[in-house]
């Protein structure tokens, strides 16, 4: 061929392994936080005193830190620094712009900082995964393009005619974690640090959770596979098991898991055939998902003797295996009937850690230890204490999740429990509490073996790292690709081949078949009438009750309590009729929650009397021996703003809360107003300070609203259908 | 499958070989018959004949209400409840029954000794919703609502109900210290 002769003078350019070395060492410092802070909240559920009596370390505040630094922060830099080490080879291109990586890598640090100094002041959207506040949202998707930028530009300058298998799972990641990102952060500023989602009540579940579903998908899956493609083969020396499996389970994935988001809303107030296509999809996503996990374990075949040697496979197997047996529990807890009684519960919690801790941490770890040697000229400092990690890992992972399993299940069958009579067994929801909190401290104990573990790896990589010099790079010397794209295949191979040449054509097929999923599993759900029929006797909150919304939020209170009453008897008998969704139609973000700590609060207005949550908000065990939810003394000091509320209103107004002029115009007044009311029977029933103007007041009027409206309707005469 | 079997493709990825193995055949049916079961499972709830989440709750509760209109006691409030308050006040394994779940569920509001606090006093002769044993165990069931006193009858069984009648009936007088104002109408 002509080109080959007018290409053939060589390139030389080497590798930019200084970016690689940035993100190894943030996903190593980040990794310590996240996990610290995971042993942090484990220790404040198996005892509250450990909340201190702290706003900026009480469970509320922290677990979104928590999930934050783990997800972003410590998953997030593994993801970079395996893209950055892997891309470059698989492409035969240094990196598009040195700059580029260097904005990347110090803009996801600010990021990353900047949550960790927003979350613990109660700043937050108060959308699980998706808390932090617009200006981090928009600096998030800055330093996103740019990562896209170099990694694209990569691509375009690359050596290497075809793309690999890895290199598909990035460009899913790119694009895909790009759009749930936008979508699910359209928020309206009130200020500076504060915006109401423009999704209310059942549309805001239902893109929250297209986003939280998928970021599992495209944030800890899509990539983490792409990472297993490139290590797992190095560390084997063995070739990758079945090319077809890789485009049959690529192509599955990237098109099926969008669709299966609905699976966290099972028996809400979704519509049914919405919550049906969120369980179908999930059981059909099986056997892609375990495409992966076989076509990684089977590329170790005829390695397996090394795999008892060498802790970096060890690593590997243990991951992978993990990640196979999430993809299989995922799916059956998609099943409405398993899902009725794990929802809600410490199952999930278990499930959560089964992939993030086995799956994403085990092959963070694997990596890190692969790399060291490639990175720096040196050699493991230990194998015998990296062996000694993965036991310790691993021994706390099995203990975490056999502990949660155990008390998910528990609770989970006491709570539904009835007696012949049809009588709950266990009306009290503290009983459920206490009969599982030995479990709480089991979890501890694994945590903190996880924990230790990461420590001893420290250890083990600075020993190996100190003194030793940074890799040399190595010049390499390659063929520049002809401009002109080869189309066609070599006969017998496959056609997919094609747009393996073809990264562009690549690109827009993936998006279009994740965006073509989204709006087919959206927009009809979004569009349909009789998503919300709107009733009159629903009616928004009050300026008072939407700023104590706005602490509820703050304190993080939708991470311990749900506001969604599902239709079951047990449900019914103990919390009031099933929620509708009429009821959550004001509310920017849904509270809905995902985690039954605490009972659920859909209808906890009017059930006791503003002197009750007085004392409870003080300290729960005032009036209930035995809780376990934190004391919220600061609540009881801190001033309401009630100079905002007139700015809240109207932007609530312009995301269609119907508001009057009169409402938003009067609405500190008014507030101050209800305050008062408030505080005046509270004095009159003994409370002998002057709170009007406290916080406590604000949100004790939005507990109070909680189910009021319902309670009304359903009183009036003719009211109840 | 034998390794000389297998086909090496001529792919090289930074030293990284692919084989072309065929797709495991269980992996292939495991698949299709996720599909399978995905589309009959659809069908079944939102097309076919099956139930749907509310008409599931309905069904439910109907079979509830069934077993315990042939139990007419498991709901409590039965015709024959005045005869039976009657003689549990006056058993003092009840009224001892009633006292500890006082102490969970009550005291809260009603104070230790029934002297009150957020709710009124249950020691004194004034009553808001009467002092009958009949009356006393309609209030704890169904609660007042918006007044701050929760409905207790879909958790509670109609003996336990009973028990906490016993032992409200027997704190009259008693005057704990500290008790709350009388409210509601005297009653002898
Ligand atoms: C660590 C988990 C946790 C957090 C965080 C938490 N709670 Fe609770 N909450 C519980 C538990 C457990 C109970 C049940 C025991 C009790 O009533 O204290 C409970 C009970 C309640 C109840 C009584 C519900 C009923 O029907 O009896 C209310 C009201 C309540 N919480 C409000 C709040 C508010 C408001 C916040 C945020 C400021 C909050 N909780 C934060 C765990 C939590
Ligand atoms: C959350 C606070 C609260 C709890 C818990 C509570 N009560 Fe009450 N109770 C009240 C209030 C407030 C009233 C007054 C209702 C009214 O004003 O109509 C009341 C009224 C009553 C009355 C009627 C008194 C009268 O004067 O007619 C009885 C009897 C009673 N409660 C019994 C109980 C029993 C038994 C329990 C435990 C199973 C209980 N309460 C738990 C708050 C509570």
């Amino acid at each position: 061929m002509a080109e080959k002769q007018v290409n053939s003078q060589l390139e030389q350019f080497s590798y930019d392994d200084g970016i690689v070395r940035k993100f190894f060492f943030a996903t190593v410092l980040w990794g310590a936080v996240a996990f610290l802070v995971g042993v942090i909240i484990a220790l404040q559920m198996a005892n509250w005193k450990f909340n201190f009596g702290l706003q900026w370390i009480t469970f509320g505040r922290l677990r979104p830190l928590h999930t934050n630094a783990a997800i972003f922060a410590f998953a997030g830099n593994a993801v970079f620094a395996g893209i950055y080490y892997s891309s470059q080879r698989l492409l035969k291109a240094r990196m598009f712009s040195d700059l580029l990586s260097c904005i990347h890598f110090w803009g996801w640090q600010l990021i990353i900082v900047s949550a960790a100094l927003t979350l613990p002041f109660g700043i937050t959207v108060g959308k699980e995964y998706a808390e932090l506040e617009w200006p981090i949202d928009i600096g998030i998707t800055v330093i996103w393009v740019v990562f896209a930028v170099n990694f694209f530009g990569t691509i375009f300058r690359r050596r290497e005619r075809h793309i690999y298998v890895a290199i598909w799972f990035y460009i899913a990641t790119i694009v895909t974690v790009a759009i749930l990102h936008i979508v699910n952060s359209i928020n309206l500023p009130v200020s500076i640090w504060k915006s109401y989602p423009i999704y209310a009540g059942v549309q805001d579940a239902l893109v929250q959770w297209w986003y939280g579903h998928n970021a599992v998908a495209f944030f800890l899956t899509t990539p983490f596979l792409g990472l297993m493609y490139y290590f797992m083969p190095k560390a084997a020396g063995k070739p990758v098991y079945s090319y077809r499996l890789s485009i049959v389970h690529f192509w599955a994935l990237v098109f099926l898991y969008i669709w299966a988001g609905p699976h966290h809303l099972l028996y809400t107030s979704l519509p049914d055939w919405a919550q049906t296509l969120g369980s179908v999809f999930s059981v059909v996503l099986i056997a892609p998902s375990w495409g992966g996990m076989i076509n990684g374990l089977l590329t170790l075949r005829g390695a397996w003797h090394r795999v008892r040697e060498e802790p970096v496979l060890k690593f590997f197997v243990a991951g992978v295996t993990f990640y196979g047996m999430s993809t299989f529990e995922g799916p059956m807890m998609s099943i409405k009937s398993v899902n009725l009684l794990a929802h809600y519960t410490d199952w999930i919690i278990a499930h959560v850690h089964g992939g993030a801790l086995g799956w994403n941490g085990f092959m963070t770890f694997g990596m890190l230890y692969w790399l060291v040697p490639k990175l720096w000229k040196t050699k493991l400092y230990s194998t015998a204490l990296a062996n000694a990690h993965f036991w310790l890992g691993l021994f706390g992972i099995v203990l975490y999740m056999l502990s949660m399993w155990a008390a998910g299940i528990t609770q989970g069958l006491m709570l539904r429990g009835l007696d012949p009579t049809g009588h709950l067994l266990y009306p009290d929801f503290v009983e459920t509490v206490t009969k599982i909190a030995p479990l709480f401290w089991i979890r501890l104990i694994g945590g903190l073996m996880f924990f230790t573990g990461f420590l001893l790896m420290i250890y083990n990589l600075i020993k190996s790292i100190s003194g030793a010099e940074a890799a040399e790079a190595v010049v390499h010397s390659e063929p520049r690709l002809s401009p002109a794209p080869a189309i066609g295949v070599k006969p017998g191979e496959s056609p997919h081949r094609i747009i393996e040449g073809l990264p562009a054509i690549f690109t827009v097929l993936t998006v279009v078949a994740v965006l073509v999923a989204s709006a087919m599993s959206l927009l009809p759900a979004l569009l349909s009438e009789d998503l919300v029929e709107a009733n009159p006797a629903f009616k928004p909150y009050s300026a008072l009750e939407l700023q104590g919304r706005d602490l509820y939020v703050r304190e993080g209170c939708y991470l311990c309590h749900s506001q969604m009453i599902r239709p079951t008897h047990a449900e019914t008998l103990r919390y009031g009729p099933a929620s509708l969704s009429q009821e959550s139609m004001y509310d920017h973000p849904f509270q809905w929650g995902s985690k039954r700590t605490g009972p659920d609060l859909a209808r906890v207005g009017g059930k006791y009397p503003d002197l009750w949550h007085f004392r409870h908000m003080m300290d729960p065990r005032e009036v209930v021996a035995n809780s376990i939810m934190p004391t919220y003394p600061w609540l009881y000091s801190q001033k309401t703003d009630f100079g905002v509320l007139q700015k809240k209103l109207s932007v609530m107004k312009s995301i269609g809360v119907p508001y009057t002029a009169e409402e938003i115009e009067k609405a500190e007044p008014n507030a101050r107003e209800q305050a008062k009311r408030i505080a005046e029977g509270l004095s009159a029933s003994g409370v002998n300070v002057d709170i009007a103007d406290k916080e406590i007041v604000a949100l004790i009027s939005y507990l109070q609203k909680l189910g009021r409206d319902y309670r009304n309707m359903t009183a009036a005469p003719g009211g109840a259908k | 499958m034998s390794d000389d079997k297998e086909k090496l493709l001529d792919h090289l990825y930074d030293g990284i070989q692919e084989l072309d193995n065929r797709l495991p055949a269980w992996w292939v049916g495991l698949f299709y018959l996720t599909i399978a079961w995905a589309v009959g499972y659809f069908y079944y709830y939102n097309i076919g004949s099956g139930p749907t989440l509310g008409q599931e709750l309905r069904e439910e509760q109907n079979q509830w209400a069934l077993i315990q209109a042939k139990n007419p006691t498991a709901a409590g409030g039965g015709a024959d409840e005045e005869a039976v308050l009657a003689a549990v006040i006056k058993d003092e394994s009840r009224i001892k029954h009633g006292k500890e779940m006082f102490a969970t569920k009550c005291l809260a509001c009603h104070g230790p000794l029934g002297g009150g606090g957020i709710g009124p006093n249950l020691t004194d002769n004034f009553w808001i919703h009467g002092s009958k044993p009949t009356q006393i165990a309609n209030i704890i069931r169904t609660g007042v609502n918006d007044k701050g006193m929760p409905p207790w009858g879909p958790l509670l069984k109609p003996e336990e109900v009973h028990s906490l009648v016993a032992f409200v009936k027997s704190l009259k007088g008693t005057n704990p210290p500290g008790a709350k104002a009388p409210q509601g109408n005297e009653e002898k």
